[in-house]
């Protein structure tokens, strides 16, 4: 990767944790247009069919803090860079070796 | 719109099937379209959607709504399959880590946000793009949000939990609106790229050449 290409790469990345870091304090607690259409059309509950470690972002235990938010947020934004970044190049290393 | 588990009866396979075919399909646009110029930008992208969909942003009626990211994936990498491939991760990630979205709905999920989302979003351009390069995105960007959302009305119909017309009207009116914030940040992300990166950016969408067509 050149320098061009990990400069941006660098600065994509601190503008998408700058968002996870303010999503926590800034996002609306609303339900979402699909939670409000469940709501309003008095559709029952349902249960989640799988136990997720960290469900609705926050950190078991500190439901209540902002900053297990934050520190949810920040991970997954790396994390989905980091697969993102090796499936990627992954995939166009095959394509490039196929093609020869 | 991310569709948690227990809403879709019994069709949920049908989604998972459809969207598993879609994910090898956008696998092999990635071995074929993917090289080292690219691959940081789709990374960077996947990321920032992750982060944005965290952030909802407050409507009327007591509700809230977050962008999906679809349209911009394919607009910039002229290819539906781009957002395919983008939305499926972000999606996996979402429901097995944060149990947003539930795991028997990731196919309705994939299926709505990156299908969906990602086609409207291409063809939509693809189709406007001759009356204007930004008037384009925007309504490329508010059609996908809202079309995505009318498919998971029907969808949720057909599981029998919504009734058809009550729900569609529910999810489009929400998502008419949530559209609209779709389409600002896909136009404003769009612009940001084309002032630090314009060599990132395909003609279709890049200010260096003059719309041709």
């Amino acid at each position: 990767m050149n320098t061009k290409n990990r400069n941006f790469l660098i600065g994509g990345l601190a503008i998408a944790l700058f968002i996870a870091i303010l999503a926590p304090f800034l996002a609306s607690s609303n339900p979402d247009g699909l939670d409000s259409t469940v709501e309003s059309l008095e559709v029952p509950e349902s249960e989640a069919a799988f136990q997720s470690p960290l469900p609705d972002y926050a950190i078991p235990g500190m439901e209540d803090n902002p900053l297990g938010g934050v520190v949810s947020l920040v991970l997954g934004t790396i994390l989905v860079l980091v697969v993102a970044l090796g499936l990627a190049k992954l995939l166009s290393k095959k394509g490039n070796t196929k093609n020869e | 719109m991310h569709v948690p588990d227990g809403l879709l009866g019994l069709t949920w396979p049908i989604y998972i099937i459809i969207a598993a075919v879609a994910v090898i399909y956008s696998l092999k646009w990635a071995s074929e379209n993917l090289d080292e110029r690219n691959v940081p930008l789709l990374a960077v992208l996947a990321a920032g959607i992750f982060a944005i969909q965290a952030m909802n942003v407050p409507i009327p009626w007591g509700t809230s709504g977050h962008m999906v990211g679809a349209a911009l994936i394919a607009i910039i990498f002229v290819s539906p399959w781009a957002a395919v491939l983008v939305l499926s991760i972000v999606l996996i990630l979402q429901g097995f880590i944060y149990g947003d979205g539930g795991i028997t709905a990731l196919g309705v999920n994939i299926v709505n946000m990156g299908i969906i989302g990602g086609f409207v979003g291409f063809y939509g351009y693809k189709t406007l793009k001759g009356i204007g390069r930004i008037p384009a995105i925007f309504i490329a960007a508010w059609a996908a949000t809202f079309l995505a959302s009318i498919a998971c009305a029907v969808e949720l119909s057909i599981a029998g939990t919504f009734p058809l017309a009550a729900g569609v009207a529910s999810m489009g009116l929400y998502h008419a609106v949530i559209g609209v914030i779709e389409a600002v940040i896909t136009v404003v992300v769009i612009l940001g790229i084309d002032r630090v990166r314009p060599d990132l950016l395909p003609d279709w969408i890049s200010s260096r050449k003059t719309e041709a067509v």
